[in-house]
C-alpha cells in the first residue's frame, strides 16, 4: 500500500488533537509548549503534504514563516516561565491563581 | 434522521448542503472529544491503582529527584538555548536566499543585509545588556 | 501561484515604494530605539517616549499622501493591499499607538523597570498591526499576527517583579498561543481546499465550486475560532479579566483597543475578501458569538468590583456589539458594504472612548492606589476634571446621545433592522436588551464618582500630568466630534472590500 496524502493528513489530524488535548490536560508549561510545538507543527505536515500534493512551493513557504514565528514564540514563552521561576520555586499553571480566573 | 428525511422530502439541496458541512463540523469534533475520552478512559480503566507513595515520586530516568524540580536547570543555560534558537532558525530565510542569489542581483544583496543588519542589532543589543557574558 | 513560484518570486519583485513607506519609516524608528538603546544604555531612556512617539507621528505621513492620493495599490500578487480600508485602520492604530504612549509615558518607569525596550516593542506590535490591515493572504495575515501578540505577551509580563504580571503574561501567551496554533490549523485546512493563500483566489476557488467542500466548513470555524479568541468573544473570552487586570494599565489599554481592532481587521479581510460567498457557514457563527459576548459580558460585568475586570468584561460586550453586523452581512452585497462600514466606524470610536476611559483609570488609580470601583467613589472632590472626563466616556461606551458611542451604536443597529432577516432583527433584539444593562453599571460608577463621599481625607486636586492631559484630550474630543457630527466619522469609514473578487 503505497502513502498517499490522505495518510499525512491523517497523521496531522491525530497529532493536532494529541496536541490540543495535551495543552488542555497537562498543568506543567513546558510540557504545554511542547503540546503547542506539536500542533504547530500538524500544521507545517499539512501545509507541506498538501503542498507537495498540489504541487505548490506556496505549502513550503508557510512552513518557513510558521517554523520561525514557532522559534520566537517558544523564546519568549520560556523567557516568561524564567522569569516566573526565579520568583517562585515551581512553576504550575495551577499554581498561578492569584488573579482568579 | 429526521433531519434526512425532511431533507429527502423537502429537497432543499443548499439546506441539506449546509447541514452535510456542519455534520462534518460535528462528527470532527465528537471524533475528537471521542478520542480524548478514549485515551484518558481507557488509560485508567486498564491500569491497576495501587498507590504507594513511592509512586508518587517524578520519575526522572530513575534517578530519586532530590530537591525542587527547577532547581537542577541552571538559568544561564536558558539564556543561550533561547538566543540560540532564536539566531539559529533565521537561517531558513538567508538558505532559499543563497540558492538563487545569482537571479536576485544587488537588489538582494541589499535585501539580504538589512535584514541581517536587524538580526545583528538583536545580538549586539544581548551583548550590550551582558547576556552573553558566563556568569 | 503555482509551482513557478519560486521562479516568478525572484524576479525583482517591483515593490511600491509609497505604498509600503508607512511601515518602513515605523521599522526604521523600532530599529533607531534599539540602536539608541545599544549606543547610550540608560542615558538615552528619558528620551525613548518622545522618539517614539514622534516615529508615530512621521508615520503618519505617508499615510496622509497615501489617503490623498487615494488610488488602490495592490502588491506582491494579491498578498499585500493598500486601500481606504486599510489606510482607515491604520490611522486607528496610529492614534491609539500614540495615546497608548503618552499614557505609558510616567507610567513604565515606576518600579523602575525597563523603558527602552517597552517603547521598541509597542511599535514593533504596532508594525504587525499596521501590517495586517494591509494583508489579504493566509500567510501575511499570520505574521502580521504573531508580529503584533509576541510583544504583546512581553509588554503583558512587563512588570518583572510582580507575580500578577508574571501570572498574566504566561496565561496570555499559552491562550494566545493556542488560538493561533488552531488558526493556523484551519489557514492550512483552507489552503488544502483552495490550494492558494492569497484570500481573493481563494474566493475564485469557492466560486469554481470548492465551497461546498466540509474541510473548508472546518477550516473556516477553525480560523474564525482563532480570531474570536484575539477579540475575546464568548465563549474564547475567559483570559480577557485576568490579563487585564495583571498587566500594565497602559498595556490593557493597548490590548484592548489596538489588538481588538487587528484581530478584527483580519477577521473583516478574511470573511469579506476571502469566503464571502459561504456566508451560510460564518453567518451563524458569527451570529451566536456575537449574542454570547453581547449577554455574557454585561452579565458578568455587573457583578465585578475591580474595575479594570469591568472594563474587560464591558470590552467583551462591546465585541459583541461591535461583530453583530457581520452576522447579518452575507445578506447581500450592500448590506455587507453597511456592515463593514458600521464595524470601522464601531473601532474608531471604540478605541477613541476606550482609551479615554483608561486614562482617567490610570490617573485615579495613581493616586488611589487601588482599582477597586469604590476606592473611585467622589472622585468629583479632588478630580472634578477627571470626573467629567470619565462621565463622558462611560455614557459614551454606553451608548447615549450625542456621544460617539451613540452613533457606533445606531450603525449596528441600523444595519441589523435594515438586512431584512429575521436573525437580524433577533440580534438587534438581543443587542437593544444588552444596551440597557450595560447602562446600569456604567451609570453606577459614573454616580459613585459623582454622588458618594470620598473615602480618603486628602481632598487636594489630582495632579495630571502633561502627557496624560493630552491623551485625554484627544480622546475627550474625538468622541465629542464623532458623536456631535456622525457624518464626519462616516465620511472616513464608508470603505469597501466587496469592489472586487465577488
Amino acid at each position: 500500500m503505497s502513502i498517499t496524502t490522505t495518510w499525512y493528513l491523517l497523521l496531522a489530524a491525530i497529532l493536532f488533537s494529541i496536541g490540543t488535548t495535551g495543552l488542555l490536560v497537562r498543568r506543567n508549561p513546558l510540557i504545554m509548549f511542547m503540546c503547542i510545538e506539536l500542533m504547530l507543527n500538524a500544521v507545517n505536515i499539512t501545509f507541506v503534504s498538501i503542498g507537495s500534493h498540489l504541487n505548490d512551493l506556496g505549502g513550503q513557504l508557510a512552513v518557513f514563516f510558521v517554523l520561525v514565528v514557532a522559534a520566537a514564540e517558544v523564546v519568549i514563552g520560556l523567557a516568561l516561565v524564567v522569569a516566573i521561576m526565579r520568583r517562585r520555586s515551581r512553576t504550575n499553571a495551577d499554581d498561578l491563581k492569584i488573579l482568579g480566573g | 434522521m429526521a433531519l434526512l428525511i425532511y431533507q429527502r422530502e423537502t429537497g432543499l439541496k443548499t439546506m441539506s448542503e449546509f447541514l452535510r458541512n456542519w455534520l462534518t463540523v460535528l462528527i470532527f469534533g465528537g471524533v475528537g472529544i471521542l478520542l480524548v475520552s478514549v485515551f484518558l478512559g481507557l488509560g485508567s480503566l486498564l491500569r491497576p491503582s495501587r498507590d504507594t507513595p513511592q509512586k508518587r515520586i517524578n520519575y526522572e530516568s530513575g534517578v530519586d529527584p532530590q530537591g525542587d524540580m527547577w532547581s537542577q536547570a541552571n538559568i544561564r543555560y536558558y539564556v543561550f538555548a533561547l538566543m540560540f534558537v532564536l539566531f539559529d532558525v533565521e537561517a531558513v530565510f538567508i538558505f532559499p536566499w543563497a540558492a538563487r542569489l545569482e537571479v536576485y542581483g544587488l537588489f538582494g544583496l541589499v535585501e539580504m543585509f538589512i535584514f541581517i543588519f536587524i538580526l545583528a542589532l538583536g545580538l549586539l543589543y544581548a551583548w550590550r545588556k551582558r547576556l552573553l557574558r558566563w556568569v | 501561484m503555482s509551482t513557478n513560484l519560486l521562479i516568478v518570486a525572484f524576479e525583482r519583485p517591483a515593490i511600491d515604494w509609497h505604498a509600503v513607506a508607512p511601515e518602513i519609516v515605523l521599522l526604521s524608528v523600532g530599529v533607531l530605539i534599539t540602536l539608541l538603546d545599544i549606543l547610550f544604555l540608560e542615558k538615552a531612556r528619558p528620551y525613548m517616549a518622545a522618539l517614539s512617539g514622534l516615529g508615530i507621528l512621521a508615520t503618519a505621513i505617508p499615510l496622509l499622501t497615501l489617503g490623498i492620493d487615494g488610488t488602490e495599490r495592490v502588491l506582491f500578487d494579491g498578498a499585500y493591499v493598500v486601500d481606504n480600508f486599510s489606510l482607515v485602520l491604520k490611522a486607528i492604530f496610529l492614534l491609539a499607538g500614540y495615546v497608548v504612549i503618552l499614557l505609558s509615558t510616567n507610567y513604565i518607569v515606576d518600579g523602575d523597570y525597563w523603558e527602552s525596550e517597552y517603547y521598541g516593542l509597542l511599535l514593533a506590535s504596532l508594525m504587525g498591526m499596521i501590517m495586517m490591515a494591509s494583508s489579504r493572504d493566509l500567510i501575511s495575515v499570520f505574521v502580521a499576527l504573531e508580529l503584533l501578540s509576541i510583544p504583546a505577551y512581553l509588554m503583558v509580563a512587563w512588570r518583572k517583579r510582580d507575580p500578577k504580571s508574571n501570572e498574566a503574561g504566561l496565561k496570555y501567551y499559552l491562550m494566545g498561543v493556542f488560538a493561533s496554533a488552531v488558526m493556523l490549523y484551519g489557514m492550512s485546512l483552507l489552503f488544502g481546499v483552495s490550494g492558494t493563500t492569497v484570500l481573493s483566489e481563494i474566493a475564485d476557488s469557492i466560486d469554481a465550486g470548492n465551497g461546498s467542500s466540509s474541510v473548508m466548513t472546518l477550516g473556516i470555524v477553525f480560523v474564525v475560532a482563532g480570531f474570536a479568541f484575539k477579540v475575546s468573544a464568548v465563549p474564547f473570552h475567559t483570559w480577557a479579566p485576568d490579563v487585564y487586570e495583571g498587566a500594565p494599565t497602559p498595556v490593557t489599554a493597548f490590548l484592548s483597543v489596538a489588538s481588538k481592532a487587528a484581530g478584527f481587521v483580519a477577521l473583516l479581510a478574511l470573511i469579506f475578501v476571502g469566503f464571502y460567498e459561504l456566508s451560510n457557514i460564518w453567518e451563524p457563527l458569527i451570529w451566536i458569538l456575537a449574542a454570547l459576548s453581547m449577554t455574557v459580558g454585561n452579565l458578568v460585568a455587573l457583578r465585578q468590583t475591580n474595575i479594570v475586570r469591568l472594563m474587560a468584561y464591558s470590552g467583551v460586550a462591546q465585541t459583541g456589539f461591535m461583530i453583530a453586523p457581520l452576522a447579518v452581512a452575507g445578506h447581500s452585497l450592500s448590506t455587507g458594504n453597511q456592515a463593514l462600514s458600521a464595524i470601522v466606524t464601531y473601532l474608531a470610536i471604540y478605541a477613541a472612548m476606550n482609551l479615554g476611559a483608561f486614562a482617567v483609570i490610570i490617573t485615579l488609580a495613581r493616586r488611589t492606589g487601588s482599582a477597586e470601583i469604590d476606592s473611585f467613589s467622589g472622585a468629583f472632590h479632588f478630580a472634578p476634571g477627571l470626573t467629567v472626563a470619565m462621565t463622558i466616556f462611560l455614557f459614551s461606551l454606553a451608548g447615549i446621545p450625542p456621544l460617539g458611542g451613540w452613533f457606533a451604536k445606531f450603525e449596528v443597529f441600523r444595519v441589523l433592522a435594515t438586512s431584512g432577516e429575521t436573525w437580524g432583527y433577533l440580534l438587534a433584539v438581543v443587542a437593544a436588551i444588552n444596551s440597557v444593562i450595560a447602562l446600569f453599571y456604567y451609570a453606577t460608577i459614573a454616580r459613585k464618582m459623582w454622588a458618594d463621599d470620598p473615602s480618603e481625607k486628602d481632598l487636594n486636586n489630582i495632579e495630571v500630568t502633561p502627557s496624560l492631559v493630552s491623551a485625554l484630550a484627544i480622546c475627550v474630543l474625538v468622541t465629542l466630534l464623532f458623536g456631535i457630527f456622525p457624518q464626519l466619522v462616516a465620511r472616513f469609514t464608508e470603505v469597501s472590500l466587496l469592489a472586487f473578487g465577488v
